[in-house]
């Protein structure tokens, strides 16, 4: 099985703040991975590094074999993502935004205007379609978030914390969107929600301090440590039995 | 998809959003009042309009001077307000070199200041025709030169930009070191007999220049009688070449060090 997410003695300083610490890491293919981990964990860095935002102090990251510092085109011509809550250009609506973004991405044209009406029926924006962007909530704008992720059917994702912000029933649904793409691409997601996590992936990646504690699947995590919670409370020093 | 084919797509969206954004429309009105100002005023206040043409065309650059400016308000949120307001996080997450995405929106800001500088020169137009029933030919290197100083504007924006963390501080920035630092010292150094049309002020100065020197102004305003001989005594007189060549030089270096610096930059 090959590894489209590849990091490497990963390490990141914020001036003199270790976020990661020559952190390992590799995520197989067509499955869904969770990084878990405290506030300041490095997980947030971990993602903006893979989606060339931020650059690395040392080590490699590699999305399908090509390193993300030395091709960032090439890798991110692989991945959609979501970091953060997403901001859009309030002047524009979904449309207009998906149409922006996909033409970067070299969509062509009818392919952009059929794909845009599947992503935009995905996350339900149908009624906000052609509206701009500025009257949005936060809810409504991860929706459209995920709408630019998938909008070129990439075969990795990239999410952090994406369903911050929804409403429950958005939760749900994001859930199920994840679940359901989940099977056919490689989902490697950010998030405090264990039980989204437990919900969605397959196996997870803990880390604090910018250092990888585990990388195993839930079920033997739960073997474990009896459930998810308490394995994650003990391995990020809190109050497991 | 080439570089090339995503610089027209940036251009087209950025471009989308400064027509849709009021400051483009704000611009255009004070422009127009300025125009309007200068074709009201002078008459109510001396005794009809200067008789030179070239006078009167030179005094309604005031117009096209400040269309020039407005390319402060379009440019000092291309490159800090995308990390300022986050949209860096969707933006940058794409598949296109900084080089190409900065190039876009420094072209779409330029083609938009150079519409609203094109509606100024109508009004010029327009006005010096129905006044004296000609336009001087000089209308059009003043344009020229109009346009060569919106573009050195731009890219002194786009550098504070690059350096700034909020669009409203490069945009401060911008309009302090244009309007204020660089017109104190224009005025420092060409009343002391020392040259300088390395000061990007010299550049917007220059539009005026094309129809005559400030002694010719200020006769054709009535203000010809010695009162400014003193002031004028040491005066470096600015050439049209030298101060086109400092524009250039603002022009080139700005966006160059924009460029490096902004693609130095990290969102985190």
């Amino acid at each position: 099985m090959s590894e489209p997410i590849i990091i490497e003695n990963l390490t990141k300083y914020y001036n003199k703040f270790l976020a990661l610490d020559k952190l390992n890491l590799r995520v197989p293919e067509k499955e869904a991975i969770g990084l878990l981990g405290p506030n300041g964990a490095g997980k947030s860095t971990t993602l903006k590094i893979l989606c060339g935002l931020i650059r690395p102090s040392s080590g490699v990251a590699y999305i399908d074999g090509i390193n993300v510092v030395e091709k960032p085109e090439q890798a991110l011509s692989r991945i959609g993502a979501i970091i953060e809550t997403p901001e859009f250009y309030t002047y524009l609506t979904p449309v207009e935004t998906l149409n922006y973004l996909g033409r970067l991405r070299g969509m062509s044209v009818v392919d952009l205007k059929k794909r845009i009406g599947e992503v935009i029926n995905l996350v339900k924006l149908e009624r906000w379609a052609n509206v701009k962007i500025e009257k949005f909530s936060r809810g409504m704008k991860q929706r459209l978030g995920l709408a630019q992720a998938m909008l070129h059917d990439p075969p990795i994702l990239i999410l952090d914390e994406p369903a911050l912000g929804l409403d429950p029933r958005g939760v749900v649904e994001f859930r199920e969107i994840i679940a359901h793409v989940g099977q056919k691409k490689t989902v490697f997601f950010a998030s405090h929600q264990l039980v989204e996590v437990a919900q969605i992936c397959s196996k997870v990646a803990v880390i604090n301090n910018g250092k990888l504690l585990a990388f195993e699947s839930i079920v033997e995590m739960e073997k474990k440590y009896q459930t998810l919670e308490q394995a994650y409370l003990q391995l990020t020093g809190g109050t497991g039995e | 998809m080439s570089e090339l084919e995503k610089l027209r797509v940036v251009i087209g969206y950025e471009f989308l959003k400064h027509i849709r954004r009021r400051r483009l429309y704000v611009i255009m009105g004070i422009a127009l009042v300025a125009e309007a100002l200068v074709l009201i005023l002078i008459p109510a206040l001396q005794d009809g309009y200067p008789s030179s043409v070239m006078v009167m065309a030179a005094i309604l650059t005031v117009g096209p001077s400040l269309a020039a400016l407005g390319a402060v308000f379009f440019a000092g949120d291309a490159i800090a307000g995308e990390f300022e307001g986050r949209t860096g996080f969707i933006l940058f997450t794409n598949p296109i070199k900084k080089i190409t995405l900065w190039t876009g929106k420094y072209l779409a800001s330029f083609l938009a200041v150079t519409l609203l500088i094109i509606f100024s020169y109508i009004i010029i137009a327009v006005s010096l025709g129905v006044i004296y029933g000609e336009v001087p030919v000089e209308i059009v290197e003043s344009f020229g030169l109009c346009v060569l100083y919106a573009a050195a504007v731009l890219s002194v924006t786009f550098l504070f930009s690059a350096v700034s963390k909020g669009a409203m501080g490069a945009t401060v920035m911008t309009l302090v070191f244009i309007w204020v630092i660089s017109g104190i010292l224009e005025s420092v150094l060409a009343f002391t007999g020392n040259p300088y049309w390395f000061v990007i002020s010299a550049g917007g100065d220059s539009i005026a220049l094309v129809y005559g020197n400030m002694q010719t102004f200020m006769a054709g305003l009535g203000l010809g009688d010695g009162r400014f001989e003193d002031v004028f005594s040491g005066y470096e007189p600015l050439t049209v070449g030298m101060a086109a060549w400092g524009m250039i030089i603002y022009l080139v270096v700005g966006f160059a060090v924009s460029l490096w610096i902004s693609r130095r930059r990290q969102l985190a």
